[in-house]
């Protein structure tokens, strides 16, 4: 099995590597670049809990090859925090106890920031909407909206 | 203020949000190779024979092992007989002359490189099958002619409690009416799924294992009686772990085969099981139909009742797999005053993944089947379902009540604590029944059909045998509390130091909680059955007394005062009256560190407690979910309007968590009454073993919710303590079953099983027209 080179620009850094064509973006960043937050949950596209920004755009990293990233700009969890100090979406939630084991978080911090980028002040249902392809088995989902509305709030709202 | 009983925010979180948790799959060890599974592609097979011989020769590959490998006389996996009654159903650790479900282990395969490699040459792994009929459901199982998955017949035990004379109160009673209620399979599915990396390490000649597990402590006596080795030189230790709710509360045959696999191998292995292996390969519960007759008055007043329930439980009992029937019967009854009861449970096996306890064991299908009963009385009598739950339910002066029920898995059941009328009145008013019933009725008139329903429930919490709790202080004056409980979400490091800095007052950042991990925590039993606060809670707070006392009698001296006139404030120990003469606790710890003469009475270098709780019998959380919900008639689906939950739990160390928890379990809850099931084909075949096709909820499948506490501490425990757990996740079916039924009353539609997908309301709906 033939290797392709690619140069990928993760949280800032350029990375260029030799990958095999069937890498998945996910184990690219787990398993090369030990990024772990990315997580894989179904492997499938369905469960959110790989959810990176490729070239500020949510994408699922487990159907992504990691040969299809080649030439963009991926951000991870890892990514949006800078030194120790935690992000509004990140502060949110643990303000609103928006997180159990921890494990869908990532997908859904990465999901939000590009949620409220968008749109700095979604209503109630147009965060359940932003929110509907994250699977999350712990919380219910309602302390994550309330995550979401405080992180609107620290973030100074309306927008 | 004191910290318990606070809501305040988790330890645990700044970690895991700056992306530095450490779940199995984030470990790499030097030289670590990787492990695939070989699985039975048959839901039941004959093994003809294994050829390695294609996989043995790629250079890779470090290591094949079949079951020829195992050591001879390897006992099955372990099962705790409900009743000492059953032959050994077990499974075999690696499959031997037979598989008997699809996703069964055959072999292990591992190599050098990645997860990718390790597929593609466990594909040259050649089992030749002799396929067999299978068998997949209870009912088929039974016919006379069925595959036998095991011996002479598919039913393996009958398990018989009874109370009073129920065929004669049967027989004596006003009216009768009898039921099927069915409840699906359906299990935990944590988003992190199971994984284990084991190292070998010869100089010490033992191991230490990782695995994503609720119970590292069991898994580690396990591990030492399959390997043989003495208990210091095995180490299991549980990283952050994504989600158990029950699927990894029990060694697994993966854990032992890799386990065996270490020394020979001698480098580090890992295996991570994928979606699908998850499905196949680890344990599903529920599965469970109750055949039900019961007998009540005029006023609706239950009498007696008659339940026969059968549970499929796959292709072997694992370790709890018999808590399922069980609890199925014996928990049947909650909070009803029923002077005759006669519970038989049946346990049937199919050629199926095994059943093990997920989150709500038993109490799931009790609440739901109890709760419909009581719901077709209360129509049949023509009084209002919540007037009729208040007419059968206990007083709260009963307590302790002795249900006349036990077994050697769950002890016996008595209650010990609780006020159900007022749960059931304030969640029928948190829930406005009456303003529902106006608007229920508006809508009606314009063809809407809106229902409500009351999912009433009673749980063994709290199991034991016990829990151990550690508690140590540092010169530095940092309070480490070592807890066999093992967290995988649920805020252990958050709630166990809320106890500890609410018995020592030191401040909350000074603690550090330790769990997961054999080596640091000597004894304990795990994660499971809600039973971290009440027992290792209550170990952990007794602890953190001994400490209290130590300090108090060093402090004593140092401070030249009687101990009976010294305090522990704040962190600080002082003599009462006079906050000048004082010592930290920090001071306290130093004033015992080796190298200088220990204080008068003080025989110990150290400021350090143990203590293993052993709590005398279960507790009994109990709550009152209260489901509103429209029914589209055209299409049979159900949108879920309002949830309303009244939950006691006894004492809490933090509302802000135990409301996470119950809005989780209500989550899983919707799921099991509306969308989760796993379904296999008549041949044994899965049918939808991934996350597209099985549904579990997704945010837009939510209502709002309303969750309150009422705070009825029970007498076992120090603090008052019932665990919070599961409850969410038991009362939420039966509640949304009875609205649905409810919502489709006026076409005297049946609804009897869930999951209530459109098309099992919509054929309820055509079966009366």
């Amino acid at each position: 099995m033939s290797d392709h080179a690619v140069t990928i620009r993760v949280n800032g850094v350029e990375r260029s590597e030799s990958v095999p064509a069937r890498l998945t973006l996910a184990d690219f960043l787990r398993e090369r670049l030990d990024l772990t937050a990315t997580h894989l949950a179904c492997e499938h596209g369905v469960c959110g809990a790989c959810t990176v920004l490729v070239d500020g755009e949510t994408a699922r990293a487990c159907l992504l090859l990691t040969v299809q990233a080649d030439g963009s700009e991926v951000t991870t969890l890892e990514g949006l925090t800078e030194g120790d100090e935690l992000g509004p979406i990140e502060q949110a939630f643990w303000a609103k106890h928006g997180m159990q084991c921890g494990f869908c978080t990532p997908g859904f911090v990465l999901t939000i920031a590009e949620m409220l980028d968008d749109n700095p002040n979604p209503t109630r249902e147009e965060i359940i909407e932003g929110l509907g392809g994250n699977l999350c088995r712990c919380t219910g989902y309602v302390k994550i909206v309330e995550a979401v509305e405080e992180a609107v709030s620290l973030r100074g709202g309306g927008g | 203020m004191s910290l318990f009983g606070a809501s305040i925010r988790r330890k645990e979180d700044p970690r895991l949000l700056q992306g530095n948790g450490r779940y199995l799959s984030d470990i790499k060890l030097h030289g670590m190779v990787h492990a695939v599974f070989v699985r039975s592609p048959h839901a039941h097979a004959l093994i003809r024979g294994i050829d390695s011989s294609a996989a043995a020769a790629d250079p890779r590959v470090v290591c094949v092992l079949t079951p020829d490998d195992l050591p001879v006389g390897l006992p099955p996996l372990p099962c705790i007989d409900a009743e000492e009654t059953t032959k050994p159903f077990n499974q075999p650790i690696l499959a031997t002359d037979k598989v008997r479900f699809v996703g069964e282990p055959v072999a292990l395969v591992v190599v050098e490189g990645d997860r990718y490699i390790a597929e593609d040459i466990a594909g040259l792994v050649d089992v030749d099958y002799e396929p067999l009929p299978a068998v997949s459901t209870a009912e088929a199982a039974v016919a006379p002619d069925a595959p036998l998955v095991h011996f002479d017949s598919n039913v393996v035990d009958v398990l018989e409690y009874s109370v009073g004379d129920a065929s004669s109160a049967l027989a004596a009673a006003p009216h009768t009416l009898s039921e099927r209620f069915i409840t699906q399979r359906y299990a935990g599915t944590p988003l992190e799924t199971r994984g284990v990396i084991v190292e070998w390490d010869e100089p010490r000649r033992g191991l230490t294992m990782w695995s994503s597990t609720q119970v590292p402590h069991s898994l580690k006596a396990t591990l030492v009686g399959y390997l043989g080795l003495p208990e210091n030189a095995v180490r299991v230790i549980a990283p952050d772990v994504g989600g158990a709710f029950g699927v990894k509360l029990q060694p697994y045959p993966e854990e032992i085969v890799l386990g065996l696999a270490a020394e020979q191998v001698g480098r580090p292995i890992k295996w991570v099981e994928d979606r699908y292996e998850h499905f196949l390969a680890s344990t599903h519960g529920r599965e469970q139909y109750h055949d039900v007759e019961v007998g009540y008055d005029d006023d609706g007043r239950i009498l007696a009742i008659h339940d026969h329930a059968v549970t499929n439980t796959g292709a072997y009992l694992q370790r709890l797999t018999l808590v399922e029937p069980f609890i199925g019967v014996s928990m049947l009854s909650g909070p009803y005053v029923i002077e005759h009861q006669q519970l038989v449970s049946t346990v049937v096996m199919t050629n199926t993944t095994p059943l093990n306890p997920f989150r709500g064991v038993g109490h799931v299908q009790a609440a739901f089947t109890m709760e419909r009963i009581v719901d077709l009385v209360a129509a049949a009598v023509g009084v209002d379902p919540g007037e009729v739950r208040k007419r059968n339910m206990f007083s709260k002066d009963v307590f302790p009540l002795h249900r006349g029920i036990g077994n050697v898995l769950a002890g016996e059941i008595i209650y010990d604590s609780g006020d159900y009328q007022e749960c059931l009145r304030r969640a029928m008013a948190a829930a406005e029944w009456d303003d529902f019933r106006r608007e229920q009725e508006s809508a009606r008139a314009e063809g809407r059909y809106k229902g409500i329903g009351i999912g009433f429930f009673v749980e063994e919490t709290g199991l034991g045998p016990y829990e151990s709790g550690r508690v140590r202080v540092e010169p530095s004056g940092q309070v480490i509390v070592f807890t066999g409980a093992c967290s995988s979400g649920q805020g252990h490091d958050t709630v166990l130091a809320q106890i500890t800095a609410d018995e020592l007052g030191v401040e909350f950042d000074d603690i550090v909680v330790v769990h997961g991990d054999t080596d640091l925590v000597a004894s304990g039993v795990g994660t499971y059955a809600s039973r971290s606060a009440p027992i290792g809670g209550t170990a952990v707070r007794h602890a953190a007394g001994s400490i209290k006392e130590q300090a108090i009698r060093i402090a004593a001296e140092m401070l030249e005062a009687s101990p009976q006139d010294i305090e522990l404030i704040g962190g600080e120990v002082r003599v009462k009256g006079s906050p000048g003469s004082s010592v930290s606790l920090a001071q306290v710890a130093g004033r015992v560190a080796p190298g200088q003469p220990l204080p008068a009475g003080v025989d110990e270098y150290t400021l350090d407690a143990t203590d293993v709780y052993h709590p005398p019998t279960n507790t009994f959380s109990y709550g009152c979910h209260v489901a509103t919900v429209e029914v589209d008639i055209d299409s049979g689906v159900v949108t879920l309007l309002r949830h309303v939950v009244v939950n006691d739990s006894g004492t809490l160390i933090n509302p802000l968590l135990v409301d996470g928890q119950v809005q989780g379990g209500v989550a899983l809850g919707i799921g099991g009454a509306l969308l989760e099931e796993i379904v296999y084909g008549d041949d044994g075949q899965p049918l939808n073993a991934n996350f597209m096709d099985y549904l579990v909820p997704a945010i837009g499948n939510m209502p709002e919710m309303v969750v309150e506490h009422m705070i009825v501490p029970t007498p076992l425990n120090a603090d008052g303590m019932k665990g919070a757990g599961e409850g969410g996740a038991v009362g939420a079916p039966a509640a949304i079953a009875n609205a649905v039924a409810d919502a489709v009353l006026p076409f005297g539609a049946k609804i009897t099983e869930t999951p209530l997908g459109p098309e099992t309301v919509y054929r309820a709906l055509q079966d009366v027209s």
